[in-house]
């Protein structure tokens, strides 16, 4: 029993993660439906803008480990959401009009140009957070030992997460950003002004995914050009399990996500463990073809 | 018209200047197949600048009997895939010879490309037993292969006296091969195999596997994947607070490793390798390192770049010998009159499936400063 609370809390860190970077696939489908596939590659810069921010500020030694972090994903996330305006008006705007495959593969070419302008500006090798620069205590609740950090980074991805749910029902922008969703002709009717909303919706979504880099970075310590792809791949399927366009969605099926993983591995195999997740992926597509709380979606398509 | 006649002129005396040029200088074009991006750039970067080094100095001392070296770069980014398309580039730019990969996978998806084109390939790093297996007589490798290295990890283990052993691949046929070699070995010795199965490589978070390893109480982990992953899993068994020795195959040969794990984790770490670049005691080695540091300011990371180097080293052997750059001489030169050929990693011969022959792997520790040192 105490063996699968461990892998309970393993797949809640990795989930967390998967949640977060699964924001920003489901906004920009929920708002554009598209699948900015150049999501993962967002995620990744974060976790190398953190790099470059980290050593060349200094700024663990200045002003101690929390308000170091703190300053530090404030900074990452303006950072990435600038890159992710920038990428919505040079690579989406300018083929919104367009059939939606023509975006799709902007999408494509946009991911694969991110993740080359990584290998080119930063090497191809992996590269690596300095250590030691945060706590690695670890507590030991009721049998179970978890790292602090661990715990802290599964809240601070809960806390964006509700932070952003909130802003989006709670707000007036938030109100566009779901109008906008609704229908964009509407939405302008209404005097929405609805390319700044896309505009927004492409600075939240890589900000998070940026966030998310970060704190991959800073947690496991190794990034590399590549790895968007992998976590961009999980984070997608996420969103599609928890109904793609639905953001409490993203977040439940992050966090799902991460536990059928860590649970498969688990009780099953750790070498089939993608393939029950993709399984249990699959059985839940069929009883419920929106995902688990995806209902908009059906309407549209 | 005459205008007409004119350019005809131009063009055929053009035409026939350029034959007149390569057949003046022929150049032997040496190709090179390696991982420049993927999760191996860094592998295929050395490898790169290894044999590129080595081809400035052969032309700089008058190339081949006379002719010079061309060497043309193809990258299989690490993966099957993208190294079938990069081998049938390849086999277009007419090379006599191709050096290359990495992996085992990799190298496995261009065999067959090589092969129907007559070019004679010499693998670098890729160790599976069945890429020799297969009665390709072209295809030859300047690393040793995973039988080897199964019996040096039975026997290592052996030696340690670690009777409840844990083997963890990831999947990848070199991973596999040596992981499925060392479980027979050692279940034939009476060893318990507390566990056995595969990560996904790629992946940063990987304590549901560490956490279902440690339920299993192993005495040692044997992990015959690659540095990266290897990296991370001692990484995060050191956060996890769980000190079980691990012993790895001669994939986490690489200083990265110790980047990703910090010199905590990744100290008592053991791993199989031929002996790393620092330990090489040729004078051959001891030049080209000498040579190696001058041009890029660093040593090369691992031994597998330094094997590019030998294959590069033979097949010029081989060229300047036979006098010739067909692909059968090569080859029939190099089973059959190539006898301990002074490379940078040791003695040279290849026996009749085109594998190295000799005893090349050795037993490493990580040291606390995060260096590799030699075991007795």
């Amino acid at each position: 029993m105490e063996e699968f609370f461990q892998q309970l809390t393993n797949g809640l860190a990795v989930g967390g993660i998967y949640a977060l970077i699964a924001l920003g696939y489901t906004m920009v489908y929920g708002v554009l439906k598209l699948i900015n596939f150049a999501h993962g590659d967002l995620f990744t810069i974060g976790a190398y803008l953190g790099l470059t921010l980290l050593v060349s500020m200094g700024l663990f030694d200045k002003i101690g480990p929390l308000p170091a972090v703190i300053l530090l994903a404030v900074m990452v996330m303006i950072l990435v959401a600038i890159i992710g305006a920038i990428l919505e008006r040079v690579a989406y705007r300018p083929l919104r009009q367009s059939p939606r495959l023509s975006a799709v593969v902007s999408a494509l070419g946009a991911s694969i140009f991110f993740q080359n302008a990584i290998m080119a500006i930063y090497s191809p090798k992996f590269l690596v957070y300095p250590h030691d620069i945060l706590p690695k205590t670890v507590i030991n609740i009721m049998g179970l030992d978890i790292p602090v950090m661990r715990i802290i980074m599964f809240l601070t991805s809960l806390v964006l997460m509700l932070a952003l749910y909130f802003f989006i029902q709670k707000t007036k922008i938030g109100t566009a950003i779901r109008a906008a969703a609704i229908d964009q002709g509407a939405a302008k009717l209404m005097g929405i002004n609805v390319d700044r909303v896309i505009m927004l919706v492409f600075c939240i979504g890589p900000a998070l995914g940026g966030a998310a880099g970060l704190m991959v970075g800073l947690y496991y310590g190794q990034i590399n050009f590549s790895m968007g792809w992998m976590y961009g791949l999980k984070a997608f399927t996420a969103a599609i399990l928890g109904g793609i366009g639905n953001i409490p969605g993203a977040m439940v099926g992050g966090l799902l996500l991460g536990v059928i993983e860590a649970l498969g591995a688990a009780y099953i195999s750790i070498a089939w463990k993608d393939a029950i997740a993709f399984c249990v992926l699959i059985l839940i597509l069929i009883v419920r073809p929106t995902g688990l709380l995806g209902e908009r979606v059906a309407e549209k398509v | 018209m005459k205008r007409k006649l004119c350019t005809l002129g131009f063009l055929t005396l053009a035409l026939v200047a350029l034959t007149l040029g390569s057949a003046w200088a022929k150049t032997i074009r040496i190709g090179l197949m390696c991982p420049l991006t993927g999760s191996w750039a860094s592998e295929g970067q050395d490898m790169k600048q290894i044999v590129e080094l080595l081809a400035a100095e052969t032309n700089k001392a008058g190339g081949i009997n006379g002719d010079q070296v061309e060497i043309v770069i193809e990258d299989d980014g690490g993966d099957p895939r993208q190294a079938a398309l990069a081998a049938t580039r390849l086999t277009t730019k007419e090379i006599s010879a191709v050096i290359g990969t990495y992996g085992s996978s990799v190298t496995e998806a261009s065999q067959n490309i090589y092969a129907e084109s007559n070019i004679l390939q010499v693998a670098t790093g890729s160790t599976a037993i069945r890429l020799s297996e297969k009665g390709l007589p072209l295809f030859f490798r300047t690393c040793p292969r995973d039988d080897e290295q199964g019996m040096v990890a039975a026997k290592t283990l052996g030696t340690l006296g670690y009777g409840k052993i844990a083997i963890l691949h990831d999947n990848t046929s070199y991973a596999k091969g040596l992981a499925d070699e060392a479980k027979s070995l050692l279940e034939k010795e009476g060893k318990t195999i507390a566990f056995y199965d595969a990560l996904t490589p790629g992946e940063r978070d990987y304590n549901a596997i560490l956490t279902k390893l440690k339920s299993a109480a192993p005495d040692v982990i044997f992990f015959t994947g690659y540095y990266p992953e290897a990296g991370m899993l001692l990484r995060q068994k050191m956060e996890m607070g769980w000190n079980v020795p691990m012993l790895g195959g001669d994939a986490t040969n690489n200083p990265d490793l110790v980047k990703i794990a910090g010199n905590k984790a990744a100290e008592g770490f053991m791993f199989l390798s031929p002996p790393v670049p620092a330990d090489l005691d040729t004078p051959e080695a001891k030049d080209f390192m000498a040579a190696y540091k001058a041009a890029y300011g660093n040593a090369p990371g691992s031994v597998w770049a330094v094997l590019a180097g030998d294959a590069y080293r033979v097949i010029v052997e081989a060229v300047a010998k036979t006098k010739d750059t067909a692909s059968d001489k090569l080859a029939a030169y190099m089973k059959g009159e190539m006898k301990d050929f002074s490379g940078l990693t040791g003695k040279i011969s290849f026996n009749d499936k085109g594998d190295r022959v000799g005893d090349l792997y050795r037993v490493y520790k990580v040291d606390a400063a995060g260096a590799f040192v030699l075991q007795p």
